[in-house]
């Protein structure tokens, strides 16, 4: 319990941050969106655009002239974000303790290098709920002016469900990063590294047919909003491969850091 | 029973050398010194003992529980004072000071004043502001406030003020009266001359002797100075004789042996001074590293 808590501590300022360029987004954006809500005007230069563009933007699936079409255009922002975030929150709880050499404090004290893990992924953990929550809640202030009905509620929910479950993928990739790399000052930037790659795979992978098999390898492709809005539910073999990541990236982050050599 | 058995320890990182075939044991209520120059593997043997690190080969218990499988339960009952201390910057001193003691199942609140009384430190202070020095006094509170059965000290006196080395040993001594074992680890001699029982001596990762520290000096050199009139260093050449010198009439050398046969040598001769001395530990130390 103390570490957790002291981890909570030690991760509230990065938590604020993240929250408040999430909120600033968010705001920045409905503003934005006034411009062409129920506009045909819009509807109709957004239709003249190659589909290529459309495609990679994943716009062909909205209309976005409405707030859901809107929100269905921003998810992958807060999807990046997210990611990021989390991936960021598991690798650096486990490696500054290296890289600022506290190791030879906090593992001299007598708890196991479980346990030690175990706290340290549920601050995490805390921090990534906060962050959807924000993130959520400041959604549904946002656009309440555009009076938006069951079927932007419906599909938020299933957004920002969406982006919980790609943030428990980056955390536990993020912790197992922690947890295994002799470049410990690298697993954060690494951890990045991946989240950027796996993005532009979703892109391609949208755009070539012949490619679409590389939506297994990107987790930006198991919650792809256009899908999520036309099935309006998530889908169960990417969910399934969703748990397998996150169970294997866990398992992995506890037997590495139970065997290996502590970096001092 | 021994608090510290040893056996056949070894670690390598990679390729390179961090200890060899270390064995040794340490017995409840002794102060071990552990001395060797840098790079010998004396923080390899502690990080080995509270399994931050894990053996090549070999293996070492600690109150008779292996150190690999029971870390967590050995730890309750151990204090540890790193050579260079690293804290969480941000925190304060009594905010880290209250955390170290919530992993131990004691009130060490009461202790944690006295300690700090004793070594002068500023609770309120941020870490991050602390000098190197400070730093290590509160490496000394969060070491000891859990009053723990064996104590590792690692190089403990580096960056503390003479007045400070000075409370320190006193604490360390009235620790080891209470039955406080204490491993401690030094390149300085002195320190260790003070304060220690036995010693062991590290050599490029291997023991090269582990003696009780009077038998050290008592039975092994004399450190003899002969000063006469014409004097034929070449008489000398006894078998036990090492390091001899002469400088302006004056004769050093050590000897290991039966002392008898140097003072038949010396009777010999017109000296106009003879000394036989024990040689420092300094002396005996630098013998093995030659």
């Amino acid at each position: 319990m103390n570490i957790f808590l002291r981890e909570l501590k030690a991760n509230f300022k990065s938590l604020i941050i993240w929250s408040v360029i999430v909120i600033l987004l968010i705001f920045m954006a409905v503003t934005k969106f006034s411009a062409f809500a129920s506009d045909p005007e819009t509807a109709k230069m957004l239709d003249s655009m190659p589909q290529p563009l459309l495609k990679a933007l994943n716009m062909h699936a909205f209309n976005l002239t409405t707030v859901e079409g809107f929100y269905g255009i921003m998810f992958i922002y807060f999807a990046l974000m997210a990611a990021i975030a989390a991936a960021m929150w598991g690798s650096d709880m486990i490696s500054k303790e290296e890289r600022d050499k506290t190791v030879e404090f906090s593992l001299v004290l007598p708890v196991s290098r479980s346990r030690v893990i175990t706290a340290k992924a549920l601050a995490a953990l805390v921090n990534c709920v906060a962050f959807v929550l924000i993130t959520w809640g400041v959604s549904l202030v946002a656009v309440q002016s555009y009076n938006p009905g069951k079927t932007f509620y419906d599909f938020l929910t299933l957004e920002m469900l969406s982006m919980f479950l790609l943030e428990l993928i980056f955390l536990a990739l993020g912790l197992l990063l922690g947890c295994a790399m002799k470049q410990y000052k690298l697993a954060g930037s690494t951890a990045v590294g991946i989240i950027l790659v796996t993005y532009f795979m979703s892109i391609i992978s949208s755009m070539q047919e012949n490619l679409d098999f590389l939506k297994y390898f990107t987790p930006f492709k198991y919650y792809d909003a256009g899908e999520l809005f036309r099935k309006n539910s998530l889908d169960g073999g990417f969910l399934l491969l969703t748990a397998v990541i996150i169970l294997v990236c866990l398992a992995g982050s506890y037997w590495i850091y139970n065997k290996r050599d502590l970096y001092i | 029973m021994s608090i510290i058995e040893i056996s056949n320890l070894t670690k390598y990182y990679g390729k390179s050398r961090g200890i060899i075939d270390v064995s040794l044991n340490v017995e409840e209520g002794e102060i071990f010194g552990f001395i060797g120059p840098n790079g010998a593997g004396k923080s390899t043997t502690i990080r080995l003992l509270l399994s931050l690190i894990h053996p090549t080969s070999g293996s070492a218990r600690v109150f008779g529980k292996d150190v690999t499988a029971h870390g967590p339960e050995i730890r309750k009952d151990i204090g540890y004072l790193p050579s260079e201390v690293y804290y969480y910057e941000g925190m304060k001193v009594i905010d880290l000071l209250k955390y170290s003691a919530s992993f131990y199942d004691c009130d060490c609140t009461q202790r944690m004043k006295e300690l700090s009384e004793i070594m002068e430190l500023e609770m309120n202070r941020r870490i991050s502001d602390l000098s190197y020095g400070n730093k290590k006094k509160v490496g000394i509170v969060q070491g000891l406030l859990h009053s723990p059965r064996l104590l590792f000290l690692d190089e403990p006196t580096a960056g503390l003020d003479p007045l400070m080395q000075h409370k320190f040993f006193d604490l360390i001594r009235l620790e080891n009266k209470r039955g406080v074992t204490v491993f401690f680890s030094s390149h300085i001699l002195g320190e260790v001359q003070r304060l220690c029982n036995r010693v062991g001596i590290i050599r490029e990762g291997k023991i090269a002797e582990i003696s009780d520290i009077r038998t050290l000096q008592k039975n092994n050199y004399k450190k003899v100075r002969v000063t006469a009139e014409g004097l034929d260093a070449a008489a000398f050449d006894l078998p036990g004789i090492s390091n001899l010198t002469v400088d302006d009439g004056t004769l050093h050398f050590f000897f290991k042996g039966d002392i008898n046969a140097v003072l038949q040598k010396i009777s010999g001769i017109q000296v106009t001074d003879v000394t036989i001395e024990e040689p420092t530990l300094e002396e005996i130390f630098m013998h093995y590293y030659e």
